[in-house]
């Protein structure tokens, strides 16, 4: 079973004012990706009051696209309630996933204090992200 | 009720190893006993009967005859037994007297007459032929479930249907299949004889009942028809006799009725019993339940294989003297499609550019095909700007901005022209691993363009860079599922790009067809049996010599070299 799985994926959450923590181990991918952005989206709401959102990534040890879609859900998510979002102890593998695809910039930037999505997210109809 | 002492026991005292007064006691017993008793002498006549016998055998009384009130097979029994003593092995004698079933329990009574004792085992039979019945209707049952669900094929189903139904509940069988436009899918069964299938224009409303079955709705419950009402094509070839007793029976499907059956017995045979009647209903409900799961399924694979064949990998060819080859392996190794693609679209003369796009959508299987068709249109449509790399991605990525989610793809554009013998290229990396070049003398170099995955974010940037590729060179695009495919000795570690380059490096001068190939080789035995997602590659090559008097881009006639 071990071999199968060599690495758990966990997500670990820890809240402070204002800030939410969340510990990312593991492979974050096509299978764990839905687990972490579940997880997060849970306690991001208005009502939170948060100004931060810091992913730990110290114990990554493996990142693929769905995982980065995950990455970028969930920046979407934090920004419309007004959260920036951090992408901490960022190992190799994100790293070069970040450079490759040219969107730590964009993830990383400060969240308006408004609290809404970026304008162009929304799509034909005019709905917003929550 | 009669209080008498019984003349065996009183009459022969001679003959009865009891004493007097137990015969009273006895006596007393018989006559009241709840199972009838008859005394009879050893010239068949009755001696004397008890209440029970008397409620069997009304009219009987003392004087009488045996057989005057009892079938033969209890008189034939008693003469026998007056002939000789019994076997003490013997099997109980038992047989019907009026409607009912008994056994029959002789004891010796004096002057070599004997006491029947008639206990009635009507019910207990009854009870053991429905358990018999109901044992081998489960296994019945359970055998359709699993010679039907062993199979997925429709044709298949109906065949085992029909046999099995001709085999278990009639002398035939006819499986009306739902209709096929103005055709009906017959298939007919006689037992003992081989199934055979039709497709046929009949006329439903010839046989009562059969159009409400076929519809499914209002639900109608298996039904009697008159056999004389029935078409002539109802009857299967081959079925002996004219039709005595019919029932059609609705095949419940899966919200679609999966069918009926009309189930057929000859005259010379017993018409069907109500328990029948509720048997081929359970019968009909395990076959339709297996029939429609036989129609869904290939339902579904003919809607799959039909937009699959619109999310295939293109077949590459060579184009305007440059040659392109692709290729291309499923995450998933069942599956064709999945979240890389690529597309070669051909400048509409030598003159114009041929754009090959290679991209890698997040996600995998049917869901991140369905996605990289939307992307492919999308370029389709946009390929009279691919002047403009950045322009080209910023309208595909406000084509697939989407609230709804985050996903995205990475993708390399190649605008590819023929000048003379080389070929110019544009290329431009979207968020996607840059191209590799293998040069003539085996150099490997980096395309070090870089840009914005598309799909995601408001804007993107993307930097275009040109270069040039000589007779033997070739530009390979490539998807992660290459250089991230998991294996090796130790079964967990990356080709990765080195290995890549190591491979391409032996690829110098090669055919663009040949080094996909080698490629996809290396990394596929690189993979074993491990898991990997989907991985893509397209070389573009400028063939190493040949006839080529290719000058600025209008000679295209001599790039026929190929073919």
């Amino acid at each position: 079973m071990t071999n199968l799985h060599p690495t758990e994926f966990t997500v670990t959450v820890y809240r402070t004012a204002g800030t939410l923590t969340v510990r990312v181990a593991g492979e974050l991918d096509y299978d764990t990706s839905d687990g972490l952005t579940d997880m997060v989206t849970r306690h991001l709401t208005a009502e939170a009051g948060l100004s931060d959102l810091r992913l730990d990534f110290r114990g990554l040890t493996w990142i693929d696209s769905t995982g980065l879609t995950a990455l970028l859900t969930l920046h979407r998510r934090a920004a419309a309630v007004g959260a920036t979002l951090h992408l901490d102890h960022r190992p190799d593998v994100l790293e070069r996933m970040l450079r490759l695809t040219n969107v730590l910039e964009h993830l990383t930037a400060p969240a308006s204090r408004a609290g809404t999505p970026d304008r162009q997210e929304g799509d034909a109809t005019g709905t917003s992200v929550h | 009720m009669r209080t008498c002492v019984p003349p065996l026991v009183s009459s022969s005292p001679g003959t009865s190893a009891r004493p007097p007064d137990a015969g009273h006691t006895v006596g007393a017993t018989w006559t009241e006993a709840p199972c009838p008793v008859l005394v009879v002498d050893r010239h068949g006549g009755l001696v004397d009967v008890n209440g029970a016998a008397r409620i069997l055998l009304p009219g009987a009384v003392s004087g009488d005859w045996l057989h005057e009130h009892v079938p033969s097979w209890l008189c034939d029994a008693h003469r026998r037994i007056t002939d000789g003593p019994r076997p003490a092995d013997a099997a109980p004698l038992s047989g019907p007297i009026r409607e009912r079933h008994f056994e029959a329990h002789p004891t010796a009574a004096g002057d070599g007459g004997v006491v029947w004792w008639l206990v009635d085992d009507t019910d207990r039979r009854l009870a053991e032929a429905a358990l018999t019945d109901a044992q081998t209707r489960t296994e019945i049952l359970s055998h359709v479930s699993s010679t039907l669900l062993s199979t997925l094929n429709v044709p298949r189903c109906m065949e085992v249907t029909a046999s099995m139904a001709a085999e278990h509940l009639a002398d035939a069988a006819v499986l009306v299949g739902p209709a096929k436009g103005w055709r009906q899918s017959l298939t007919y069964a006689v037992r003992g004889g081989p199934v055979s299938q039709v497709v046929q224009m009949v006329d439903v409303s010839g046989v009562p009942g059969l159009t409400e079955a076929l519809q499914g709705f209002p639900p109608v419950p298996a039904r009697w028809i008159n056999p004389d009402d029935i078409p002539d094509w109802v009857t299967p070839d081959g079925f002996a006799g004219p039709v005595g007793s019919v029932i059609v029976a609705p095949l419940p499907g899966h919200g679609v009725p999966a069918g009926a059956l009309i189930l057929l017995r000859s005259s010379t045979e017993q018409s069907f019993s109500e328990g029948e009647e509720v048997f081929a209903r359970l019968f009909a409900a395990r076959a339709g339940a297996a029939l429609s799961a036989a129609r869904l399924y290939s339902e579904q694979a003919t809607v799959t294989a039909t937009l699959m064949r619109e999310l295939l990998p293109p077949a590459l060819t060579s184009v305007h003297g440059v040659e392109y080859a692709g290729g291309y392996r499923a995450a998933k190794d069942h599956e064709r499609v999945g979240g890389d693609f690529y597309d070669v679209h051909p400048g509409s003369d030598p003159s114009q550019d041929t754009l090959v796009v290679l991209g890698d959508v997040a996600g995998k299987g049917l869901d991140a095909a369905v996605l990289t068709g939307k992307i492919r249109n999308t370029l389709h449509a946009l390929l009279p700007l691919t002047d403009d790399h950045q322009r080209v991605l910023d309208l595909l990525n406000g084509a697939l901005l989407s609230s709804r989610h985050a996903r995205f793809v990475t993708l390399v554009l190649a605008s590819v022209r023929r000048r003379g013998s080389r070929a110019q290229l544009r290329l431009t990396s979207a968020g996607h691993l840059p191209p590799l070049i293998v040069r003539a003398d085996g150099t490997v170099e980096d395309v070090p363009s870089h840009g914005t995955l598309v799909g995601a974010l408001p804007a993107v940037t993307a930097h275009t860079v040109r270069t040039v590729l000589g007779p033997g060179e070739t530009c390979l695009l490539y998807t992660d599922g290459i250089t991230e495919a998991r294996g090796g000795p130790l079964g967990d570690e990356f080709f990765g790009e080195q290995r890549l380059r190591r491979a391409l490096a032996e690829c110098a001068g090669l055919p663009a067809e040949a080094v996909v190939e080698r490629v996809q080789m290396l990394a596929a035995q690189w993979l074993g049996a491990g898991r990997h997602d989907d991985m893509a590659a397209v070389a573009i090559s400028v063939p190493r010599s040949g006839p080529l008097t290719v000058l600025n881009g209008r000679a295209g006639v001599s790039n026929r070299r190929s073919t």
